[in-house]
């Protein structure tokens, strides 16, 4: 056992004993109960447990949770799906997800929702022009499984929140 | 009716033991296909001609070379590979500018600085494919040789950092020690590293 403490959607949690075997995705949704965080494959493939690692010199990633131990989180910040509408008022990423409909289950929605607040965030420091912006979106979300087949509609409402802030996000 | 029906379980139990029988059987041969021991340095002081002894040497670290816990990751096509079977790497990924993945999807996001067994996750620090340069998949023993002894061809490394690279590079290192599922690369590291430098200091002939 060990004890880790971390930060959670600006939270701090810990110090909690976990198993050096338990997984970050059996520690958010069974330890912690923090389901919005999915368990698909199991396998680091389709990325529906992604969450967001935010680092110290500022930049953030998205990592899957099923395939790492709970106990490598530790001194770790990360933001989950739970982290992102703040009382009760949704981000445009999430109202720009409903209207475009992006999402049929819902199963991969918090790992699509990760990725792409990463990628607007990313590209707050760092814009692209508008002719790089479709490559740009297809890279940042190309590891994300949607058996939904909500692809295009995923990529549709990621543009448009992108397009709505062009000061913002493009060059 | 009745008969029918347990000819038709008969039938079915029947399939499903010769379908488990063939699966056994390919598990075994995959797994007993891979050499599990490296010969020592010493075992070929028998042979008295320097570049056949030399040769020996690097046919024995062929054993290594052609493992898939170093093939998979000198792959070709910028994919790399995985599995004792050399399956491409599932979710696809690709090599980047730095050999470590494209920017969502970086080797390290799953690759940690260790294994993580109950999820049959490999992991090191760092993690990423061998350099272009060092492809060897594809290639016959006698095509590797000597693309790993010429600096042109490899990269610039030397004959000393071959040495180094298979005996002391700890990813190299990862390949003895792979985790649940995957078959280690034959002998040992320092057994590795003993072969490669008595090939060296007989000339690095290649087959």
């Amino acid at each position: 056992m060990s004890a880790i403490t971390l930060k959670i959607n600006g939270k701090n949690i810990g110090p909690i004993e976990v198993r050096e075997d338990l997984s970050m995705n059996d520690f958010l949704r069974e330890v912690l109960g923090m389901t919005g965080t999915k368990f698909g494959c199991g396998a680091a493939q389709c990325l529906s447990c992604a969450v967001i690692v935010d680092d110290a010199d500022g930049t953030s990633a998205t990592m899957p949770t099923c395939t790492a131990p709970a106990t490598s989180f530790d001194g770790k910040s990360i933001r989950t799906v739970e982290g992102h509408a703040s009382n009760g008022q949704l981000t445009a990423l999430q109202e720009a997800f409903i209207r475009h409909f992006a999402f049929q289950c819902g199963y991969c929605t918090a790992g699509f929702l990760n990725e792409a607040q990463v990628l607007l965030e990313s590209l707050e420091h760092q814009p692209v022009s508008r002719e790089a912006l479709e490559q740009t979106i297809l890279e940042a979300l190309d590891g994300h499984l949607c058996r939904c087949t909500g692809y295009v509609r995923y990529h549709e409402a990621v543009r448009d929140v992108i397009l709505s802030e062009p000061a913002r996000y493009l060059l | 009716m009745n008969i029918s029906r347990t000819r038709l379980n008969l039938a079915c139990l029947f399939a499903c033991l010769v379908l488990y029988a063939t699966g056994l059987v390919a598990s075994n041969t995959m797994a007993g296909s891979l050499p599990m021991t490296l010969a020592s340095p010493e075992e070929f002081a028998g042979i008295a001609d320097a570049k056949a002894r030399s040769l020996a040497l690097f046919d024995e670290i062929g054993k290594v070379l052609a493992s898939p816990r170093c093939m998979n990751c000198h792959s070709a096509n910028d994919r790399p590979r995985q599995g004792d079977s050399g399956r491409l790497h599932q979710p696809p990924v690709f090599r980047g500018p730095d050999g470590m993945g494209l920017p969502a999807m970086r080797c390290p996001i799953c690759h940690l600085a260790s294994n993580f067994d109950p999820a049959r996750m490999p992991g090191n620090k760092p993690w990423l494919m061998a350099p272009r340069e060092m492809v060897w998949e594809g290639k016959s023993l006698s095509q590797i040789c000597v693309q790993m002894r010429d600096p042109e061809l490899n990269g610039g490394k030397s004959l000393a950092d071959l040495v180094h690279h298979i005996g002391d590079d700890k990813l190299v290192g990862w390949g003895w020690n792979p985790g649940i599922g995957r078959t280690p690369a034959p002998g040992t590291q320092e057994q590795a590293k003993a072969l490669v430098q008595a090939w060296v200091d007989t000339g690095a002939a290649c087959p």
